[in-house]
């Protein structure tokens, strides 16, 4: 249901106009309204936080959805990271675009000044920051982890984009008084932000990696070389082959670590895996993709960029797949040979 | 476009299977305590003793109906029991055929008779069976096999010469490809399986001799072997239909990414606890696309899996599903290369076949046997030519 109506949702919206147009102005504004009106950024929010009270595993499959269609919106920031803060830690979760930091890890200070939290730090490359209208950013006092939503007018922002050119800003707040802010919730720290992060970009990458997978399906039907279409010659058929294989496992890596997520205990294998699998996806995908089109696929006219750009930039976001890598084997390294399996078939 | 229908999110083992995984553990715990297997990599080693000891246990034929031996457990039950005999390197090759690919086709295609007398048989780990597809002319091109059977009163009259046979020379039977009407056009037509007794008169076993001189598989010469009407496997004619839905069976296991996931653990062992940036990387990387491999295949476990499967004991490896497996497939075998690529390149041993350290061992017997996960059950060419067929359509 919630994939069939997003798809529809999409297919209707998201065209070659609709992206280009994102490239200069950042974003698709009326595309996020759609969104909001059909209420996807609130799909796994729990009730009481104005949300749909869906799972994790909803908002994984509207992610994929939004990742395929290269869904020019912070559907990720807003509902992954900043709603999931803001609900785990009691807050309301305003309505409009969110995004959410730090990203890398940066430090942002808070104090207290009577009965305001106030703000200090440097971020960046925060995605979304400029089309935001609330900054949500997990923040430190000497003892305690907080969670405060900040407006994005009272920070200092410089505008930076990825390779897609989604905003990419560098933020800076310099005594910044929070709109609402509380202490961290249950589970609400740097560590659990980066494998949401991680998680969502996977999610992404999966879906980005499907519309590859649809247009060089297609290109490969129709185009005719030496009077055969060239999905007819073998060495095309198995590039769209492995091409294939690409994206059947970073869905399956995934929509699996969105599960497991969902089910708690530890995810670092899941999420890690997702990120790394996806990641991999993502390098040799995107170029078996491009190769099967020829020229015409490097075009700024031809849609194959949208997903191909996204690819390349999303696969660093959030840790990219030899920092996930490097992670894992050092816990796969720490734990010692015996544990390895009984980690592996855990579920 | 694959896995259509699968929610990976949800996928999830049951509790009964993870605590059948406890009792296969310690099973085979016990059985590596007392020495009653040495693991082996590379082909899986031939233990009568051991394929007894499993059967004991149900776990051959575990997912078919009772009245034939079987168990009626779930495809992931059996799912868990191969993963688990895998990740031990256990000596399986008296009844892996047994298991995945005769027993289910018999349970589909067979009739009552060969039922009732191959089953119970081979879920006892006392009746081994074998493949007689390949041919010196047929390979890839299985639909061109050229060994032929005669019609003779209450029987069949076959000859011809099969190849490359694994384990003929221990087991006791093996399902023959052969043509029983000439190739008038149709090739898929007049293609037909018979159970083929591998003490016969008029069968030749000789063995062919792998690189490293381990005797694996054979040619099998058949000579004019009567074979009783009783022994048809289905329907005369229809054996290419039975053939091509046990090899999407052959593909869709653990044993298609796992064989060389020991040496993998082996690796950890030796880079210890303070490994370089290079070690945790390559560790890493791998642990990632085994877990990937891993999902992958519990989901089309689950596919044979439809709830009623173990009460009709069929394995119903449907068309849809063909696909996924060579996915499959074709990803866990250049998988387990790169375990053994990581491995060299970490330890920089020398790779030894009789060497007393266990990764040293492994690595020698993975490498020696590198070349042939990529050739059996469908090449990598040809699984993925068959994959762009699915997502290209018959271009035209
Ligand atoms: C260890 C081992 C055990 C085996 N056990 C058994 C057994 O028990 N029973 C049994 O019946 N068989 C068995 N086989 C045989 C196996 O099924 C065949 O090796 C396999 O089907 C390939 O056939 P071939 O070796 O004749 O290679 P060929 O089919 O001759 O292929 C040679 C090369 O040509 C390529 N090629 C062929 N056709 C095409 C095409 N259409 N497009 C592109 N490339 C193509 C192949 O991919 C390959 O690279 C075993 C093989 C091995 C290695």
């Amino acid at each position: 249901m919630l994939v069939e109506s997003l798809t529809r949702l999409l297919k209707d919206h998201v065209d070659q106009k609709l992206l280009v147009a994102a490239k200069q102005q950042g974003w698709a504004p009326e595309l996020w309204r759609k969104l909001d009106e059909a209420e996807f950024p609130r799909v796994s929010l729990p009730e009481e936080a104005g949300g749909a009270g869906g799972t994790l595993s909803d908002l994984a499959a509207v992610l994929r959805v939004a990742g395929r269609f290269a869904a020019p919106v912070p559907l990720a920031e807003t509902a992954m990271l900043a709603g999931w803060m803001l609900a785990a830690s009691g807050l309301p979760v305003p309505r409009g675009p969110l995004a959410a930091g730090p990203a890398h890890g940066e430090t942002v200070t808070a104090r207290r000044e009577g009965s305001h939290w106030i703000l200090s730090g440097t971020l960046t490359r925060v995605p979304w920051a400029q089309t935001a209208s609330r900054l949500v950013l997990l923040a430190h006092t000497t003892t305690e982890a907080i969670v405060a939503n900040v407006d994005p007018r009272h920070c200092r922002i410089a505008r930076g984009r990825n390779l897609a050119g989604e905003p990419r800003d560098a933020v800076r707040l310099e005594d910044v008084p929070a709109e609402q802010a509380a202490i961290a919730g249950p589970g609400v720290t740097q560590e659990t932000f980066r494998l949401r992060g991680a998680l969502a970009r996977s999610l992404l990458m999966a879906g980005a990696l499907e519309r590859a997978l649809e247009l060089s399906v297609e290109y490969a039907q129709q185009r005719v070389q030496f009077g055969r279409k060239i999905g007819q010659f073998q060495a095309i058929q198995h590039e769209i082959a492995r091409l294939g294989g690409e994206v059947a496992a970073a869905v399956a890596a995934a929509l699996s670590a969105a599960g497991a997520m969902e089910r708690g205990g530890d995810v670092t294998l899941a999420v890690a895996s997702a990120k790394i699998r996806t990641a991999e996806a993502a390098r040799d995908g995107a170029l078996i993709a491009h190769q099967v089109h020829g020229a015409i696929g490097v075009t700024d006219e031809h849609a194959l960029h949208h997903s191909t750009l996204r690819l390349w930039a999303w696969r660093e976001e959030y840790g990219n797949e030899a920092a996930w890598s490097t992670a894992l084997g050092q816990a796969i390294q720490e734990g010692g040979a015996e544990p390895f399996w009984p980690a592996v078939t855990a579920h | 476009m694959f896995f259509e229908g699968v929610d990976f999110s949800a996928l999830e083992l049951p509790p009964a299977a993870q605590a059948l995984r406890e009792e296969v553990r310690t099973f085979l715990r016990s059985e590596l305590a007392t020495g009653a297997f040495t693991p082996h990599l590379g082909h899986t080693e031939f233990d009568a003793a051991f394929t007894l000891k499993v059967a004991e246990r149900g776990w051959i034929g575990m997912t078919w109906p009772k009245r034939y031996g079987g168990a009626e457990r779930s495809y992931l039950e059996r799912f868990v029991v191969t993963e688990e005999l895998l990740a031990a390197a256990a000596p399986c090759a008296a009844h892996w055929f047994g298991d995945r690919q005769t027993g289910p086709s018999l349970l589909r295609y067979g009739s009552e008779e060969l039922k009732q007398r191959f089953l119970p048989a081979i879920a006892r780990g006392e009746c081994y069976f074998a493949l007689g597809m390949s041919e010196p002319g047929s390979g890839s091109d299985l639909a061109s096999v050229r060994t032929r059977a005669e019609r003779v009163a209450g029987g069949w009259r076959v000859t011809g010469q099969k190849v490359w046979t694994s384990w003929a020379h221990r087991a006791h039977a093996f399902f023959v490809l052969c043509r029983t009407a000439p190739d008038t056009g149709n090739r898929h037509e007049g293609l037909s399986q018979l159970i083929v007794d591998l003490a016969a008169p008029g069968v030749t076993v000789r063995p062919i001799r792998f690189m490293n001189g381990h005797h694996h598989f054979n040619e099998v010469f058949l000579d004019n072997v009567f074979v009783s009407d009783e022994m048809v496997v289905g329907e005369i004619s229809q054996g290419w239909k039975q053939v091509t839905s046990e090899l999407a069976l052959e593909r869709s296991g653990p044993e298609r990414y796992m064989t060389t996931f020991p040496l993998l653990v082996e690796l950890i062992r030796r880079m210890g606890a303070a490994p370089d940036a290079r070690a945790r990387e390559l560790v890493g990387k791998l642990s990632a696309r085994l877990w990937s491999l891993r999902r992958m295949s519990l989901a089309i476990a689950l596919t044979l899996d439809p709830g009623r499967g173990a009460q009709q004991g069929a394995a119903r490896a449907g068309p849809d599903l063909a696909t996924e497996a060579a996915l499959v497939k074709d990803m866990g075998t250049f998988f387990e290369r790169d375990i053994i690529e990581a491995a060299r390149l970490l330890a920089a041993v020398e790779p030894t076949p009789d060497a007393t350290d266990t990764f040293e061992r492994y690595l020698a017997e993975t490498i020696v046997c590198s070349p042939v996960a990529t050739i059996r059950g469908g090449t990598t060419e040809v699984l993925r030519t068959l994959i762009a067929r699915r997502l290209l359509g018959a271009l035209k």
